[in-house]
């Protein structure tokens, strides 16, 4: 018996991340889906971006890794609430593991919602897991060849984090191109260079977010 | 890009279904993978043939994976030529600017399974 099915193959996942999206807005929470190769800091500017705005919002974090509990443990050092995902083998998360530990989350009393994806230039791409905003980190020693070399990730942020700048004194890192080849495959994209570590660049991104948790608000009001 | 975990989604999909329809096993499996789908028929095809040998699943050991290839087509919003783009970045050929919006080329979608 032959059966006529035509679904998306990623039908389960839409599914999931629709549920995700609508906990989200109902709750005014503002939900940031970071992206990277391995090692471009992410964890490192989500500890940075939290020392910063605890005073201001309440924050909590899920953490994607194929395995440990690292880098929760690394945010729960800081006081904020962290959820490890561990996708043994898997090489992205998805919106179905997202659903999994929301209840974990008091969303009546979370201001921003950050998820760490695995690290991995490819695969997370592909997956929506019901976020308002997909942001990616660069960082310096990566190349600036990345942008075009993997254009699936950056077609479809629209905020990439050049991280370790830093190092562009000691390194062929050529920002310039960098954004011109951003420009190219997604004109809407913007490159916002910073420092996790020292800490330059980094008012720019709190800024972002502070608009992002403000936009937030506004449409609860609104409603 | 992840094809084991998309041939996961793909087996999950059709068991939900064949459930339904009180459908014990499955021996024919019908795709349509756009060219700029990030799929890769061949690794598709490694996926499945991995998967219909394990027993845990709805798929006969001897099942047939049939893939449609799609062929991927933009139309220049300047210009409104129609191409075949060989990237995502669809740049139209005569404007030379990645304009193109993609028509077709990206769909990732099960037609149709057989079974009893």
């Amino acid at each position: 018996m032959k059966i006529a099915l035509e679904v998306d193959v990623l039908t389960n996942n839409n599914r999931a991340a629709a549920f995700n999206r609508q906990l989200f807005e109902e709750t005014n929470t503002l939900v940031i889906n970071i992206m990277s190769s391995p090692g471009a800091g992410k964890t490192t500017i989500l500890e940075k971006t939290i020392e910063a705005l605890a005073n201001e919002f309440r924050i909590g974090v899920i953490e994607g890794d194929l395995a440990t509990e690292k880098d929760a443990e690394r945010i729960r050092a800081l006081g904020a609430q962290a959820v490890q995902i561990n996708t043994h083998g898997g090489c992205h998360l998805d919106a179905r593991m997202i659903a999994a530990v929301l209840p974990q989350f008091d969303f009546q009393h979370l201001d921003i919602l950050f998820i760490e994806n695995v690290g991995n230039l490819v695969c997370p791409s592909g997956y929506d897991l019901g976020q308002q905003h997909k942001v990616a980190v660069l960082s310096v020693p990566e190349g600036n060849d990345k942008i075009p070399k993997y254009p699936t990730m950056f077609m479809r942020t629209e905020l990439v984090l050049l991280n370790k700048i830093d190092l562009l004194p000691y390194l062929d890192f050529d920002v310039e191109q960098a954004k011109k080849d951003l420009s190219y495959i997604h004109p809407q994209s913007k490159l916002l260079p910073l420092s996790a570590k020292t800490g330059e660049g980094m008012d720019e991104w709190l800024h972002w977010i502070r608009e992002g948790v403000a936009r937030c608000k506004k449409q609860s009001i609104s409603q | 890009m992840h094809e084991m975990a998309l041939m996961g989604e793909i087996v999950q999909l059709i068991e939900q279904d064949a459930r339904m329809k009180n459908i014990k096993y499955v021996k024919k499996v019908e795709l349509v993978v756009g060219t700029l789908s990030n799929a890769l028929p061949d690794a598709l095809q490694f996926a499945f043939d991995v998967y219909k040998i394990q027993e845990d699943n709805c798929l006969t050991t001897d099942a047939e994976l049939i893939i449609h290839v799609e062929k991927a087509k933009a139309i220049c919003t300047i210009c409104g030529q129609q191409y075949e783009p060989v990237a995502k970045i669809a740049q139209c050929p005569t404007c030379l600017l990645p304009t193109g919006r993609m028509v077709a080329g990206e769909t990732f979608r099960i037609l149709a399974y057989e079974g009893g």
